[in-house]
């Protein structure tokens, strides 16, 4: 089996998914803007933009920084839970023995079939807050924006998939059936600054958050937030971080999937 | 009898917790995680010197929503397990209502309720310096949230009782819930006096007001109304329970389950 037929087999599962399930479509549009509306209602009603700015203690624009970070947030936890917790889906549906037993090794089928899927959704979510940032930052100015975005979404997800699959090969490893992701993915989103800066937490989080890769696409995404163009510096350093990182959780996670896979053929625990 | 078939709903519902008592820390924990995550990037526009103020307010609306959201998740979303297990059907035979049983996840429902609202409060009080519990009158503030759970209860129940029949999709059961804390927000004093009345008569608004009044000792405006208008509201979705439960019963044993619930 290819890699392009494990690419066309995740794109076409997509679209068939979008297609018999037109509420979970539907809902997939409203997520995002219920998600920023919940966090910048709640920042409106309690408090001020100008108290926002000084406590970032950066000069940006509190509705493209959320943007930004509603943005990741959604599109990291689709990563996570598409590459992580489809291990626990499959065990769950009894598909786990064929995933393992397939041509390609496990992380390639994961990894592989997935990428489209997270094309797509993020995409369309980028999409769905494309005409609000044009509105707010003007046509040529949201336009770069937009473009730290897409870099935001694309480069940050290399990182994140080889960080994923490791979950994926400790879920396998440990045979938990409970639903650890659920209350990890949170966190991981907590460490990473995705709502709240990284800079402003405790020293102890602010170690956690450097080796969390979703750390630094959070950071490259709100350079969009910063009022002005984006500056060319901070990009090209987050990019270079995050591909550094890239080879470092994919290679771990081509090791360790390995291991993973290997001891669930050994004990059955599939 | 009756009293029987309630002690082993409520048994059915104890073991199953403490057997998933895993799943139940998990759900805890995911619980106050989202809750922080949110709560934190909310107070970035929040001035220092109003921090604790915002964090105590924050944390008594969340309350009002844990209560509503986790009463029809997971009460309301259950009926898809029940159903996949094909346990509606047996229930029936054996003259028990599958709804009772739905009911008795009350156990579950106010058990994670508890504790998330425990441990919210604790991670609240440690980071910010700050005490929540520190409320102005505990016997409005445990009406409001009876009225609350009342109103949670039979909206769950009564999506459950619709689910035999149709289909509702579970994320939209999600986005119901994420648009209820939008109106929990909002504070009843920035509502033109023409439509403040029509606001409260929103479920679950009213009950709400009532909460933040007893939680922070805001000034009780339009209190009578917003008690009258709770109870009342706590009545009439109870009244509507109640009827959607025995029309859904009458239309399964003539047509059978759906099976498709919530999915």
């Amino acid at each position: 089996m290819s890699l392009k037929t494990l690419i066309k087999s995740g794109f076409m599962l997509e679209i068939y998914f979008y297609k018999n399930n037109r509420a979970a479509f539907l809902a997939m549009f409203l997520w995002p803007y219920l998600m920023l509306a919940l966090i910048l209602g709640m920042g409106y009603f309690f408090g001020s933009p100008g108290a926002f700015k000084q406590n970032v203690q950066m000069d940006v624009d509190p509705v493209i920084y959320y943007v930004a970070s509603t943005l990741v947030a959604m599109s990291a936890l689709d990563v996570m839970w598409g590459v992580g917790g489809n291990i626990m889906w499959y065990r769950w549906s009894g598909t786990l023995p064929y995933i393992l037993l397939s041509p390609n090794r496990t992380s390639t089928t994961l990894i592989f079939s997935y990428i489209p899927r997270y094309l797509l959704g993020a995409f369309i979510q980028l999409a769905e807050f494309m005409p609000l940032i044009i509105i707010i930052e003007g046509f040529s100015s949201g336009l770069m924006k937009i473009g730290v975005l897409v870099l935001a979404i694309t480069v940050g997800m290399i990182p994140l998939l080889g960080f994923s699959a490791l979950f994926a090969s400790f879920l396998i490893t440990i045979e938990e059936e409970t639903n650890v992701l659920s209350w990890l993915n949170p966190l991981i989103l907590l460490f990473s600054g995705a709502f709240y800066p990284a800079y402003l937490l405790p020293y102890w989080a602010r170690f956690i958050s450097q080796i969390l890769p979703t750390t630094y696409t959070v950071e490259l995404a709100r350079v969009a937030a910063i009022i002005g163009a984006p500056k060319l510096a901070p990009i090209t350093f987050f990019i270079g971080i995050l591909l550094g990182i890239a080879l470092v959780y994919n290679f771990l996670a081509y090791l360790f999937m390995g291991y993973g896979e290997k001891k669930a053929m050994e004990r059955g625990a599939i | 009898m009756v009293l029987t078939r309630v002690k082993a709903i409520l048994w059915l519902h104890t073991l199953r917790l403490w057997r998933y008592r895993w799943s139940f820390l998990n759900l805890v924990l995911a619980e106050a995680a989202w809750v922080f995550l949110f709560v934190l990037g909310a107070l970035l526009f929040v001035p220092g010197e109003y921090l604790g103020l915002a964090v105590k307010s924050a944390f008594w609306t969340i309350v009002a929503w844990t209560i509503i959201s986790q009463c029809s998740s997971l009460i309301g979303a259950w009926m898809n397990f029940f159903i996949s297990i094909g346990m509606v059907e047996e229930h029936i035979l054996r003259g028990i209502s599958p709804f009772k049983v739905i009911l008795g996840r009350v156990v579950t429902s106010f058990s994670v309720i508890l504790v998330s609202l425990l441990f919210i409060s604790a991670i609240l009080n440690g980071v910010f310096k700050t005490n929540v519990w520190a409320i102005n009158d505990p016997y409005l503030l445990t009406l409001s949230f009876i009225a609350l759970a009342l109103q949670g209860l039979a909206y769950g129940i009564t999506i459950a009782a619709i689910s035999v029949k149709t289909s509702i999709p579970h994320n939209m059961l999600e986005i119901v819930n994420f648009a209820v804390i939008g109106l929990l927000m909002i504070p009843l004093d920035r509502i033109p006096g023409l439509f403040a009345i029509p606001f409260l008569c929103v479920p679950y608004v009213a009950s709400a007001h009532l909460a933040k009044i007893g939680a922070s000792g805001a000034q009780p405006y339009m209190l009578l109304e917003a008690l009258n208008i709770s109870l009342l509201e706590t009545l009439v979705m109870l009244t509507i329970a109640i009827y959607v439960i025995k029309k859904s019963e009458e239309w399964i044993k003539k047509n059978g389950v759906r099976a498709i619930g919530f999915f």
